[in-house]
């Protein structure tokens, strides 16, 4: 019986020993996602790892901060009750749109270094040279497109090209303005080599992207290395080689019709060189979401439409040929125009649109659809709504929209600009020019919008003049006045003094169907009641501030900006 | 006849048994009669009582006796009571005597528990536990709580214990993200199931569970039959929960009145109905339609008892409470059966098995419907004349952005939160020899959670929902610990051994499912199969699993019960760290002292005094992952594309916390007086973290890389804690029992690794509210400026510091920057440490401190022949709290967003200019900013204006039983007793608090992560509210 016993004894502490777990049993990779180790191993997985860099990560940016920073602090829309920083001009390092953008576009670089890093790393025997070649300047592209707006927006930032490297150092310093804009023109050069002239989907960007790319980042290099105001020549040149190149070279065209730009669906036409690819997708992040913030209401969205008091500045409005200043007191505007811009860009009351859906009221009280006229209302301010990427209802888009997800995607590049920054880089730093191309060029664009051509020589304020009617809400003139700043600030910085930003109403002579309007400052809306008309942008609040709790987390960005290339 | 029989006079000494001692208030009866006395100082007695009669000799923590009269002179020895002093508790893998437990360890039993209306177990831990700080997360039912056992012992992870129920070992986790983050993942325990509860503080007892016990851990047993006649009991209990008190906000013709001088001040347009305040009714108290008496009612039905061989316990429990908040509310069922058998005299089988389902209401908190109903505005009704839902008129620029009406939400969005689980387990005890015992046993956990989220279709004034939609998430999670363990017990002399040697293999898995789809065509059909189907798409799939393996054995030996000694080890391997890394070892080793059984020991007052030591070192894995980056895919233009997730760790290793503690039992007057003592100073080290990365390294947007997981730094805390248990009065009929408990600790960071001064956490939520953690300092103090009040005159403001523009100048001193009634800001220090006459991101600092510096509960039970009455006090003491709440309902700019206010907003600086062109104050007492949109910051910044003293004394609960009369009972058969209970809970509260509650736990809301949830921030939470119960037991 003892021995029995002490059987059982040996028995069990046999378990004891036996049981122990296999070493499998421990290792659990993750098991409902495919690791970066085990990625990268066809062309597929590689041009899949670098699709969402025309999307995801560009997100933060555009659903608020591109229009906020853009145009709002640009001047050329306005949100008299919210958004003040950006209105005002006085952002703070704590507005959280700010935030966003900055989040964002450090993002696209993170995400891009590890795409290039990944594909390095990674790639296996199966993927061709020219694919790795093709996704790593897609990357190399991102991350530069992200510095030429996080340069003109904040000016001296650190440039990242390894984050992996960083993960336990704090010493990074700011780098200079000038050391960045040399950076992103030597990256844009190689990038042009790189990538293919027929991209390996439609709607990547393939070498004249880089090449457009390439004539605007020379464009504001020349003013960046100006000297006394004198833009350096032969960026400028550049800037018009390469302008010329896109525009003669690469099969791109400018569309007959500029309002068909923005009517869905539009994306990736032929005069599109660059856009984010937004997808219709109830998955947050990957959609555009813009439209949300921007229609005017939510009789012609999707359960969004929160832009009722977003609209054009007074300041836009006096741009477009044929609205012109009407009476003697400087506060009224009085016309109409042949440019459709306008109608593409802001709804004026009255302004009719076919594409987009509208809910309705009838006169018996009934829910009902029309075609969307602009309502008119005749209070003292009212708002000259935004038009720009307003696509409509579900209905207007094939179904393929929901409150904050829209699938139209976001011009980042195209081919219009092409033709001004010719014409720019031509007058360069003359006070006018009659060259034949820069005139053609320069009417091509003027031309398409309905307008009569241009005879008079060309000057630096027509064209800038040109860029603010056609890039009006489409994240332009922050970044032009930025251009402008390198070389001239004290004008950059009157444009901003003097453009009007407060209340106004808009007044149709008849409605429906006007034929012109009439444009009235809002009486009350003055100075004596804590309200005003102008900002004041200086050299101390030009470039946005960095956002405090950056500065706090990482100190070494308070630390003198150092030259990228001196180390 | 008795009355016929002479009385005498008999007298005595009372002495203690083990040591001759007289005993001091000994109670001394005649048994069946009334009457009686207590021993004096020496231990005396004179007792007048019949011939023949029997006298009881009674003291608290002795042994009974009961000695008939036969002489004059009745001297007693008594006896320790064995079941106090050899109470046997519960350990990590075993059970010992209390007296001989080396470790820190304190217990709350469930005749304490049930004193409070609990309907979760960390509930009734409240105020129960030295060195436990537990605060309530949200006063939603069923809602978390947070746990933390002996400080901060985590920067970024969850703090909350390890909760080992029957062997089931559940980490407590502290929040999940989304609609779902306040529910509570431990609610579906019926506290009136537990029998006992063990909270292991020291490191010898929390080093047994080695990488998971750093927080502590929380050992809780299931009740067990007890051999003989079936207990069968019958418990209903009925509450009703009252609305919090009234925040003070502004009723209709105040608003009105505030809108006009806003205006008036700030520019814009006053609506033509507010023009004239006095002729306008009091409009809607949003609070008063959102805030409702509630029930809340419990059956519970247990039964137990069975042979010399086996023993059951069964129960039933449904309770249903609703929420005092519209859209709040909880029910839970549950059954559980506890069996015990002893078929052999060498083999032993036990089995426990409970199922509960809990279904939570959670809408009122995921809609954020308190805030809202504090904040909209008392002219917009709760229902139109048509019967709609009143809201915010589009036609009103302010309008626009008014909250939805809170009770058209509440009542239209369902968010409903069911969970199932199963929790069981079973083991088999053998007899190999005598003293050895082969135990194997297998633990399981099933838990599966369906969410339902449905926002209808409806029209609330501007907010228009055109789409339903519908998310419904399905996860189901598995756990089982398969345990095989060698326990061998022997004395020889006054040696004792105990050694125990285990194996341990767990493993659990996660799957989750959900769908998202909309597009409804009726709001009463709520699936997904009613929808749009076009619309349908996956959301927040995935599955995964974790595995630990470990050995683990304790050796215990004590001389005589007089010098204690317990060595311990476990060994843990993990899936959360590489192979290199895997394997961590988690020693412990505790000795004790009874001075109190040395024979030289004659302090007699002192009947215990036991000294303890000990130091030992646990873990803690995270959540693994950290070690691979996946990738994590998004649709594009071109199908699914993927990008990297996070920045990998391979290096990744375990975290460690080596803990010493000192501590001491004592009792006095056998046991009438029990104190526990304890000290201990703990270091994290290799703390697992998310690391701080600053923004530029693509960690903060959308599609970021995830922050690495990382070893970052070593925290240290310093406690104690002290429990202090007596029998202050103990006649016949009178008893009066106090238990008091006091702790506190102090957390600072030691270090971080990579050299960064301080991580900061932001809840951009809340405006960017920030809690900085910053070496040397408490984890999570609040980041802000420090005021010096207002600017009183444009002298003032020239001669101090004001805040900067974007290029470092000084703000101009005019109306639109800085001016009269401004916030004036304390100048901290600048770029190179020394106050620099401006005011930017130098001047921010620590102005708050979530952690208390002591906390306690205080019990006081008094017994009254059938009567009990028990008084539960809960305190807290030096904590802060940031009123955010407040912060936001005072600004006047929320005007502008058709938002409401407090009364208290009406006191703004209000400026007045003199002949000469002063410009003044008029209410000069302010401390509230003038109406300005100027450029200081008035209410952008968060300062020390807004952080209150959150220190409290808490009425938690007061209850009155009482046990219907034996005489009364007796008259029939069928019921063997009744117990009729009245208490009220949360009825009091002594503070200095100006919000609804100062028990603010950390942030549940829709954007609460376990890696961002702010502590000590009152962002308009769901209060806790008075609570009244009747209860009513039956025993058959």
């Amino acid at each position: 019986m003892k021995n029995f016993k002490y059987n059982w004894i040996a028995i069990f502490i046999s378990m004891l020993i036996l049981t122990g777990c296999s070493q499998d049993f421990l290792t659990r990779a993750p098991e409902d996602a495919i690791t970066d180790g085990n990625f990268y191993k066809t062309d597929a997985q590689v041009m899949a790892a670098t699709s969402l860099l025309y999307n995801r990560v560009w997100f933060d940016y555009n659903d608020k901060a591109s229009y906020e920073i853009g145009d709002f602090r640009g001047g050329i829309a306005y949100n008299p009750w919210g958004q003040q920083g950006y209105v005002r001009f006085n952002l703070t390092g704590y507005d959280p749109d700010m935030i966003a953008g900055w989040n964002s576009f450090f993002t696209v670089i993170g995400q891009s270094n590890m795409a290039i890093q990944n594909v390095n790393k990674y790639a296996g025997a199966a993927v061709t040279e020219t694919i790795k070649k093709e996704a790593i300047a897609e990357a190399r592209f991102m991350r530069a497109c992200a510095y030429r707006d996080l340069v003109m927006l904040w000016g001296e930032v650190p440039i990242i090209e390894n984050n992996q490297k960083l993960l336990n150092d704090t010493t990074i310093s700011k780098n200079t303005i000038s050391s960045i804009w040399k950076f992103l023109t030597y990256e844009m050069r190689s990038i042009a080599n790189d990538l293919p002239e027929k991209a390996y989907e439609k709607g990547r960007i393939n070498k004249w992207s880089a090449e457009g790319m390439l004539a605007r980042f020379y464009l504001t290099r020349a003013g960046v290395e100006s000297v006394g105001g004198v833009r350096n020549q032969q960026f400028l040149d550049s800037a018009k080689y390469y302008s010329n190149r896109v525009i003669t070279m690469s099969g791109k065209s400018l569309l007959t019709d500029y309002a068909s730009l923005f009517k869905y669906p539009y994306d990736n036409n032929n005069e599109s060189l660059f856009e984010l690819q937004w997808v219709y997708s109830t998955i947050w992040g990957v959609s555009n979401s813009t439209p949300a913030y921007l229609a005017y209401s939510s009789d012609i969205a999707n359960g969004d439409g929160w832009g009722g008091s977003i609209g054009a500045t007074w300041w836009i409005l006096q741009k477009y040929e044929g609205i012109n200043a009407y009476g003697v007191t400087g506060d009224s505007l009085k016309g109409r125009t042949l440019d459709q811009r306008l109608k593409a860009t802001f709804m004026l009351p009255g302004a009719y649109y076919s594409e987009i859906s509208q809910s309705v009221k009838t006169t018996s009280g009934k829910d009902s659809i029309q075609r969307l006229i602009y309502p008119n209302n005749t209070a003292d301010n009212t708002t000259v709504a935004i038009k720009k990427y307003i696509c409509g209802k579900a209905a207007d888009m094939g179904g393929e929209a929901s409150s904050q997800h829209y699938p139209n995607n976001t011009y980042m590049l195209r081919l219009a600009e092409m033709y001004l920054i010719y014409a720019e880089a031509e007058l360069g730093n003359k006070t006018q020019t009659t060259d034949g191309t820069a005139m053609s060029y320069f009417n091509a664009v003027h031309t398409r919008a309905g307008l009569g051509a241009v005879t008079d020589p060309l000057t630096f304020d027509m064209i800038f003049n040109e860029r603010t009617v056609e890039f009006a809400m489409e994240s332009m003139c922050m970044y032009d006045l930025s251009n402008l700043y390198y070389y001239n600030p004290t004008k950059a910085l009157s444009i901003l003094n003097s453009q009007d930003r407060g209340l106004f109403a808009a007044h149709p002579d008849v409605f429906p169907n006007p034929t012109q309007w009439i444009f009235v400052k809002t009486a009350w809306y003055t100075p004596a009641n804590g309200d005003y008309r102008t900002i004041t942008a200086t050299t101390g609040n030009f470039y946005l501030p960095i956002p405090t709790t950056e500065l706090a987390g990482a100190p070494n960005l308070q630390k003198p900006a150092v030259d990228y290339y001196s180390k | 006849m008795a009355s016929a029989q002479q009385n005498i006079s008999v007298s005595g000494v009372v002495t203690d048994a083990s040591d001759g001692s007289p005993l001091v208030g000994v109670t001394v009866l005649v048994k069946g009669a009334t009457g009686g006395t207590v021993t004096d100082v020496k231990g005396k007695y004179t007792l007048n009582v019949a011939q023949g009669a029997t006298i009881v000799f009674s003291y608290i923590g002795m042994e009974k006796r009961e000695i008939p009269v036969k002489n004059r002179v009745i001297n007693v020895k008594l006896q320790s009571d064995s079941r106090v002093l050899g109470e046997v508790v519960a350990v990590g893998y075993g059970t010992a005597k209390r007296v001989d437990l080396t470790t820190a360890q304190s217990s709350v039993t469930t005749k304490e528990m049930e004193k409070t209306v609990n309907t979760t177990l960390e509930q009734a831990l409240q105020g129960r536990a030295a060195g436990v700080y537990i605060t309530q997360n949200s006063g939603q039912p069923g809602g978390g709580i947070s746990v933390a056992v002996r400080g901060v012992s985590s920067i970024n992870g969850s703090t909350e214990p390890l909760y080992v129920i029957d062997g089931v070992q559940i980490p407590g986790s502290q929040v999940s993200y989304g609609s779902t983050s306040s529910s509570n993942p431990l609610s579906g325990l019926n506290p009136s199931d537990i029998s006992d509860v063990q909270i292991l503080q020291g490191p010898s007892a929390t080093a047994l569970y080695g990488s998971r016990a750093t927080n502590g851990v929380v050992l809780i047993t299931t009740k067990r039959g007890k051999s003989g006649d079936a207990q069968i009991a019958y418990n209903f209990s009925y509450s009703l929960q009252e609305p919090p008190k009234r925040m003070d906000v502004m009723n209709l013709p105040q608003y009105a009145q505030m809108v006009n001088e806003y205006h008036s001040i700030a520019g814009g347009t006053t609506p033509q109905e507010f023009l004239d305040p006095s002729i306008l009714g009091n409009g809607t108290d949003w609070q008063k339609e959102l805030f409702r008496t509630s029930a809340m009612s419990k059956h519970q039905l247990s039964l137990s008892g069975g042979s010399e061989k086996s023993t059951y316990y069964l129960s039933g429990e449904y309770l249903t409470q609703d929420g005092v908040a519209l859209g709040s509310g909880f029910n839970r069922f549950g059954i559980r059966a506890n069996l015990d058998t002893k078929p052999r005299k060498w083999l032993k089988m036990g089995l426990n098995t409970s199922f509960n389902q809990t279904v939570e209401k959670l809408s009122s908190s995921s809609e954020d419907v308190i805030n809202n109903a504090l904040q909209l505005t008392p002219q917009i009704p709760v229902k139109n004349i048509d019967g709609t839902y009143g809201g915010g008129d589009l036609s009103k620029p302010e309008d626009k952005f008014a909250p939805v009406n809170p009770i058209a939400i509440a009542n239209l969005v369902t968010n409903n939160n069911t969970r199932r689980q199963f929790m069981g387990g079973t083991h088999v005890d053998i007899d190999i020899l005598p003293g050895l015992t082969f135990v194997t046993s297998l633990n399981a956990n099933l838990n599966t959670q369906n969410s339902i989220y449905f926002r209808p279709t409806y029209s609330i004034g501007w907010a228009i929902n055109n789409t339903a939609t519908m998310s419904d998430f399905n996860g189901v999670n598995t756990y089982y610990n398969l345990n095989e363990l060698l326990h061998y017990v022997k004395s020889f002399g006054k040696h004792n051994i105990d050694l125990m040697g285990s194996h341990e293999a767990s493993e659990w898995t996660y799957k989750n499912n959900g769908a998202n789809i909309n597009t409804f065509i009726t709001n009463n059909i709520i699936d997904v199969a009613a929808g749009d189907q076009t619309t349908a798409d996956l959301n927040g799939s995935g599955h995964g699993s974790g595995a630990m393996e470990s050995y683990l054995g304790r050796v215990n030996y004590n001389y005589g019960e007089k010098y204690l000694i317990s060595a311990s080890v476990r060994s843990d391997g993990s899936y959360a760290f590489g192979s290199d890394k895997r394997w961590g070892t988690f020693p412990a080793i505790s000795g004790a002292w009874r001075l109190s059984k040395e024979s030289w020991y004659n302090i007699s007052f002192m009947n215990e005094l036991k000294l303890r030591v000990e130091t030992g070192t646990t873990g803690n894995q995270g959540n693994g992952g950290g070690i691979y980056s996946s990738m994590s895919p998004a649709p594009s233009q071109w199908g699914t594309g993927f990008l990297p997730s996070q920045y990998s760790n391979p290096l990744l290793q375990w975290e460690s916390t080596k803990t010493n503690n000192v501590g001491l039992n004592a009792s006095f007057f056998n046991n009438r007086i029990q104190i526990e003592a304890d000290y201990y100073h703990k270091v994290t080290d290799n703390l697992l973290m998310s690391a701080a990365l600053p923004a530029y390294m693509g960690t903060q947007g959308n599609g970021g890389l995830g922050a690495p997981t990382v070893n970052l730094g070593s925290l240290q805390n310093n406690g104690w804690a002290f429990t202090l248990i007596s029998t202050n009065i103990n006649t016949k009929d009178f008893k009066w029992e106090s238990n008091f408990n006091i702790s506190g600790f102090k957390t600072k960071i030691l270090t971080f690794n990579s050299g960064v001064k301080s991580i900061d956490r932001t809840s951009w939520w809340m405006g960017n509210w920030t809690q900085r953690s910053t070496v040397g300092q408490a984890p999570w103090l609040f980041l802000g400026y420090k005021t010096d009040g207002i600017f009183k005159s444009v002298d003032e403001i020239n001669n101090s510091a004001v805040p900067v523009d974007n290029n470092g100048k000084r703000l101009p001193t005019d109306v639109n920057n800085v001016w009269v009634g401004d916030v004036k800001y304390k100048d901290i220090s600048g770029p190179n440490g020394v106050a620099d006459g401006i005011i930017d991101v130098h001047d921010l600092t620590t102005i708050g401190n979530p952690w208390p510096l002591f906390f306690g509960g205080f019990t006081n039970t008094f017994t009254y022949k059938g009567f009990d009455l028990s008084i539960l006090l809960t305190y807290s003491y030096g904590n802060d709290i940031y009123n955010y709440m407040k912060m936001v309902d005072s600004n006047p700019q929320q005007i502008n967003i058709g938002r409401n206010l407090l009364t208290s907003a009406e006191n703004y600086a209000r400026l007045v200019t003199d002949a000469n062109g002063n410009v003044s104050i008029s209410n000069s007492g302010t401390n509230l900013p003038r109406i300005t949109y100027s450029n200081n910051g008035n209410w952008t910044r968060f300062t020390n204006r807004w952080v209150e003293d959150g220190s409290y004394i808490k009425l938690k609960n007061i209850s009155l039983g009482y046990n219907l009369p034996a005489s009364f009972i007796s008259k029939q058969s069928f019921i063997k007793s009744v117990r009729l209970v009245a208490s009220a809970q949360n009825i009091f509260t002594l503070t200095h608090y100006t919000g609804y509650d100062p028990e603010i736990g950390s942030y549940v809301g829709n954007n609460a992560s376990s890696a961002n949830q702010a502590i000590g921030i009152d962002n308009g939470r769901y209060p806790l509210t008075p609570i009244y119960t009747f209860n009513i037991t039956v025993n058959f």
